[in-house]
């Protein structure tokens, strides 16, 4: 008996026929009910490429592109040009082409990328058989693109079948090695590491590994994410890029259409996932454009919200650009927002107490406490001061007893002040007997 | 009171008459020399000083043996005693070929994570001696997300489980890039252990690492190395798929030893009861901890294990200090701080008493105990002896008790002490060609790297499997190679070692507000044990369930303190699919093929404490659980079976009792688990079944055909009696049953005919209570009645 026959047995597939064609009968009622509820609307997104009779000739009449050849076979790369004047949300190309290097390399946090010119940048999404990770899982069409002078290039490297990865991923290295920069989206975490291991199954050279990287989901989180549900790119292109996509192929379907294509060679199939890929690839470079603006510390820029800008601080003092986070939280101080302009001095503050520009830091918590005599910030800062810089223990305790008149402390903030009270009794009175 | 001496104690027992007249064997196991050779003279001059420092000047004859062949490049199988130094034949040519070259990189394989925390310690602290910068590391399920980057480039020697090189590594060997491009060696430990299920998988395993390591151009040397078996090289050999070089020959001393096979006394012949083999087992270990004698217990059930340790913590708590004397259980389902706890409570002699399952055989370090019981047969010779070295490692006189329960194995066992102390008679046995596990593996072999054509991988028709999975549209065949295309990730399908990798909970909901995790069960057992009103036992404090949550995974449970514990009731129904083979022996038919197995728990029975009485029944409501297996069956026809003067009542009990010494008598000759292959009586249709109730036999009727139908005589149907593999697919057992019916036969009468009960008992056709006071008869009577003269 051969192999198949007895797993067959084993794995009880034989289905008998009755029983096969009673689930035949269901499953064409629910075909049948799926096409007509389809037929009533127009024109949906749908996982399905429409149902044309008959078949596409070719991917390249579809799909602007054409075979290339190199030294290790055929493949597929499609490609677009995006003038200036064209937009993409509320940016305009010509807009986005100045990526400036600076601010790249604030978001980067790599100070070498400010070497490079932004001709230099190759940004880069992929389409793969799954998200799972681990070596069985093919990138299938690497999306590129890079500023040329006032326009955009994209070109997407497809592989029509394994066969042709290896030419694929040649041709990538090609590229890879005319730019300077990569820039992704979550690129560190995955289609890094994917095509990595595609290099090394093809036995080829990595051309990525150790090539200078930003990734925006870091810079993005922290500078978007306070006013973001999430950070997926799609959430920060409707939300932020304010670019809104018609008909989109939901990502999670992506595996499917091209396990689809290997078997049918329906090039209506990939349309879809072409253009989902290329639009990744311009939101990409927009986004870049838009967060390295964001950090240009430009208050007056009427784009960026005064939460954003809180956020560009916090971004600033994190990755130690000093100077240009003070400018900022200078100018936010006087900010009609209350919340904006207290978050400001608090920060502004504990930058003076950092650089012990103490009457700096004193003159805002004297502020603070004008303005509102129950900030506990302001008043545990000045009572620390007090203690441990003055050692004006007196001092310290008018000010910590007073605050504790307040009815808006919580819990834990009364507890620690209650400590801070008893420990600066105790250090008086041991002073005093000294 | 003084302290008696281990010597002591033992002429104390060889004294007491009582004692001794339920001893068949007491076998004194005398010291021997250590047989010694100089250390290889490849072997770096630091190594020789760092082991010199540690009392080893001179190797052991098998150590010089195993180091030599592995530096020549040579697979090795390892066969030594406990205790005789086998990690130092691995570590050592390992650590030298590092200091020799800096890029050498080896892989350790142990069967639990808690082996693989033990065996790294060991290389750790001779690698700290050697002031070298070799790093080895455990890899498995607990090694946090951020040190896992750095072992993958930087771990020398990398310690892990097959599971976790199952689905951790092997499918990213890309990211493993350095370990396999210099990989050397691969070290095996117990390999015994793969055997059955776990072997047929590990071997695909390893055929899946042997293939990557081609890819990286490497071809390391296998080590591995086992407890006693009979075929110890033909294993290693299947599993590995290569010649392998045997050592065997111990040249360690060894201490002095008393071994004792105990059979509890008959204490109802009419029945055929003996004493239970906890209470010699309570006995004994009472006299022993009392008298410092630092014991580990050994119970064949996690409910054994409870039941002992509060025996033992009854009584000694009593009247004297808990922590001089501390007795403790150990098993899995405890969490793994107090496993830690307990093991070095072990270590520091806090703990003088440990009741424990499996869990403790292998080679934790649990230090030098001086003596073990072991209450019931272990299931093969190879544990016993196992679990006997965890008394006396190194340090003088030991004691080891093995302590028979009334089924059969343990029976023929106890009183075959010859087939017992001489070679080992037990062969591992493997079906890496199962086609369901084989198939499991080849999807990830393809996840792993493409399969090209005239690969090869497992003996069936690889392209005709390749084929198959092309058309369920997991591979894609491109240029003569077939491509993984899917989403999913297949190695997290397979689990290697039971058929349901799910785990359910036990939740103790005590204290409102602050409900703790107490263990886990696995799925199956879940069933039952955590079952609605289940007793479960974890540190001998009882919990009442009060509901299983089989969509949550999670038994809520409470805590009580009753006098009774629970025993599952189960019930099982087979249905033919196909029939493989088939011949016939006068008029029954035998066959073996394929089967459909429904099994579902119906009730369970309250025991009592001390007493073990029945207290009452209750009823459980779970799904059936549906299997499809393989099978050895035989059909008597019923007219056969009408031609003996029995009634229709008797002549089921007669074949239950048949069924029940041919399960254990099997079980045996392929050196399973009882739990690996389970029978069934019924129709070969899975319309009627043989329903062991409350009390009494009953045919029942499939519950999907007619609910409560339970009036129909056996002559509605042929009977047949099913033998079947509990893994889905099957391992390879049935055909050799099949194969092996007459010899089965033969051995079931000889076992029922030698028995010296007088209706039937637990070592022939099962309890009298249970199969009814004319099995044993009726039984001997089938079995005539279908045996051909021999």
């Amino acid at each position: 008996m051969s192999t198949i026959k007895r797993l067959r047995r084993i794995t009880g597939e034989q289905i008998p026929e009755k029983e096969k064609q009673a689930r035949a009968d269901q499953i064409n009622e629910l075909r049948r009910r799926i096409e007509t509820v389809m037929s009533r609307r127009p024109h949906t997104a749908t996982a399905h490429p429409p149902a044309h009779q008959g078949r596409a000739a070719e991917l390249s009449d579809l799909v602007q592109g054409e075979e290339l050849e190199n030294t290790y076979g055929r493949f597929f790369v499609a490609h677009s040009l995006h003038s200036g004047s064209s937009y993409h949300g509320r940016r305009c190309i010509s807009e986005i082409s100045a990526l400036d290097m600076n601010a790249a390399a604030l978001l980067a946090n790599r100070p070498d990328l400010s070497r490079f010119h932004c001709g230099d940048a190759l940004f880069l999404d992929t389409e793969t058989t799954g998200l799972s990770g681990g070596t069985g899982t093919l990138v299938f069409l690497i999306g590129i693109g890079w500023f040329d002078n006032e326009r955009f290039v994209t070109k997407q490297i497809f592989a029509r079948d394994f066969s042709e990865e290896r030419a694929s991923l040649k041709f990538l290295t090609d590229i890879v090695r005319e730019k300077r920069f990569l820039v992704t989206f979550n690129g560190k975490v995955f289609d890094v590491g994917l095509l990595t291991t595609r290099f090394i199954l093809n036995r080829l050279p990595d051309p990525l590994s150790g090539f200078p990287h930003l990734d925006l989901l870091y810079p993005s989180r922290r500078l978007l994410g306070h006013r973001l549900d999430n950070s997926r790119l799609s959430t920060l292109e409707r939300e932020v890029l304010e670019f809104h996509r018609e008909d989109d192929l939901p990502a999670s379907e992506i595996p499917m259409r091209y396990f689809n294509w290997l078997r049918k060679r329906d090039p209506r199939l990939m349309v879809d996932v072409f253009e989902h890929n290329r639009l990744d690839v311009i939101s990409m470079a927009a986004l870049a454009v838009h967060l390295a603006e964001m950090t240009k510390c430009d208050p007056e820029n009427e784009q960026t919200g005064h939460h954003d800008l809180l956020a560009v601080t916090r971004f600033l003092l994190n990755r130690g650009y000093y100077t240009d986070a003070k400018k900022l939280l200078d100018s936010l101080i006087s900010s009609e927002h209350p919340m904006i302009a207290l978050e400001a001095r608090k920060k502004l503050s504990l930058m003076h107490k950092r650089d012990g520009r103490w009457n700096e830091a004193i003159r805002i918590w004297e502020t603070m406490l004008e303005n509102d005599p129950e900030n506990v910030f302001a008043a545990e800062e000045l009572a620390k001061w007090f203690e441990h810089r003055a050692h004006d223990f007196h001092g310290a305790i008018n000010i910590v007893s007073g605050i504790l008149k307040s009815s808006r402390l919580s819990i834990l903030e009364r507890d620690a002040l209650t400590h801070r009270l008893c420990r600066l009794r105790n250090r008086t009175e041991y002073t005093n007997t000294e | 009171m003084s302290v008696l001496s281990i010597k002591e104690l033992l002429s104390r027992m060889e004294n007491d008459r009582r004692f001794m007249e339920n001893v068949r064997a007491l076998k004194e196991m005398p010291s021997s020399e250590g047989r010694f050779t100089p250390f290889p003279d490849w072997v770096y001059p630091r190594i020789q000083s760092v082991l010199k420092k540690r009392g080893i000047f001179q190797l052991y004859s098998h150590q010089t043996e195993a180091v030599e062949l592995i530096h020549n490049h040579r697979d090795v199988i390892l066969v030594t005693p406990t205790a005789s130094g086998k990690t130092l034949c691995y570590n050592l040519p390992v650590i030298n070929r590092i200091l020799d070259e800096p890029e050498t990189r080896a892989l350790y394989i142990f069967p639990t994570k808690a082996l693989a925390q033990d065996q790294m310690h060991e290389v750790h602290s001779l690698i700290t001696d050697l002031r070298t910068d070799i790093k080895t590391y455990t890899y498995d399920g607990d090694t946090p997300d951020d040190a896992r980057q750095a072992i993958r480039k930087q771990g020398h020697v990398v310690v892990t489980n097959p599971d976790m090189l199952h689905t951790g590594i092997l499918p990213h060997h890309t990211k493993w890039q350095k370990l396999f491009a210099n990989l050397k060696f691969v070290v095996i430990d117990e390999l015994h252990i793969y055997r059955g299920v776990f072997g047929s998988h590990l071997t695909n395993v390893i055929r899946r690492l042997v293939r990557i390591c081609r890819f990286y151009g490497q071809k390391p040397v296998f080590i591995c190395c086992s407890a006693t078996v009979a075929n110890p090289k033909e294993h290693a050999e299947r599993l590995l798929e290569r010649p392998v070089e045997l050592i065997e020959q111990s040249g360690a001393p060894r201490a002095s030893k008393t071994f004792i096979l105990y059979n509890p006394p008959i204490v109802n012949r009419e029945l055929g009861i003996r004493q239970s083999a906890m209470t010699p087992a309570r006995i004994v270990a009472t006299k022993l901890i009392e008298n410092d004698v630092q014991t580990i217990i050994f119970a064949t059930s996690r409910l054994n294990v409870e039941i002992l340790t509060k025996y033992l913590k009854d009584r000694f708590s009593k009247g004297k200090p808990v922590d001089t004397h501390f007795v403790t259980g150990y098993r899995g389902g405890y969490l793994p701080n107090l496993r830690r706890q307990i093991e070095q409570g072990l270590r520091d002699r806090d703990v003088m008493g440990v009741v424990s399952t499996n869990a403790l055989e292998l080679g934790i370090d649990i230090g030098d105990l001086e003596s073990c019981i072991m209450v019931g047969y272990p299931g093969s010779i190879a544990s016993t002896w196992q679990q006997a070295g965890r008394a006396g490692r190194r340090t003088g006189h030991s004691l080891a008790i093995m302590i028979a329960r009334s089924n059969p194995m343990d029976q023929f066992i106890v009183e075959n002490p010859g087939y017992f102390f001489s070679q080992s008679p037990e062969h591992c046995r493997i079906n890496p060609d199962n086609l369901l596990i084989l198939l499991q593996h080849l999807k990830s072999a393809a996840f792993e790297l493409p399969f090209e054509k005239g690969e090869l991988f497992g003996k069936e028709n690889l392209e005709e499997l390749l084929n198959y999975l092309e058309e369920k549209g997991v591979l894609h065949k491109v240029d003569e190679r077939w491509h993984w295309t899917a989403e999913s990730y297949p190695a997290d399908e397979v689990s290697l070692r039971c058929i349901n990798p799910e785990n359910v909970v036990v939740v103790d909901t005590t204290e409102t507000g602050s409900h703790q995790v107490i263990a886990e069960v696995d799925w199956d057992s879940a069933f039952t044990t955590v079952h609605d009103d289940a007793i479960y036992m974890v540190e001998s404090q009882q919990y009442h369930v009060d509901k299983l949550d089989l969509e949550r995974k999670t038994a809520y449970v409470r805590k009580v303190d009753v006098d009774y514990f629970t025993d599952a009731m189960t019930y099982t129904n087979v249905r033919v699919i196909d029939s493989f083979s088939s011949k016939q022996r006068k008029e029954t038919i035998v066959e073996h093929g394929e089967v459909q197995v429904v099994r579902k728990v119906v009730g369970y029975k309250k025991i009592k404490f001390y007493t073990s009485e029945n207290l009452g029944y209750g009823d459980v409501s779970l799904p059936e659980k549906d299997m499809h297996t393989t099978s050895y069956w035989f059909t008597i026809p019923r007219d056969l079976l009408n031609r003996l003067s029995y009634t229709q009542a008797d002549l089921i009990d007669g074949l239950s009792g048949l069924a029940y010494s041919l399960h254990h008598l099997a079980a045996m000759l392929l050196m399973a688990d009882l739990h690996d292959i389970d029978r069934c009586i019924g129709d070969k249709s899975g319309e009627w079944f043989v329903r062991h109730g409350t009390g009494s036999r009953l045919i029942t009727a499939s519950p999907k055909i007619t609910p409560g139908m339970t009036d129909i005589m056996i002559d509605a149907f042929d009977p047949t009696v099913f033998i079947f593999d509990a893994y889905p697919g099957g391992i390879g057992f049935s055909d050799l049953l099949y194969e092996e019916h007459d010899r089965l036969l033969t051995s079931a009468r000889n076992l029922i005919e030698s028995c010296p009960c007088t209706h039937g008992c637990p070592s022939c056709v099962g309890p009298v209570l249970e199969v009814g006071p004319a099995a044993k008869e009726t039984a001997l009577a089938i079995i005539e009645l279908i045996t051909e003269n021999i």
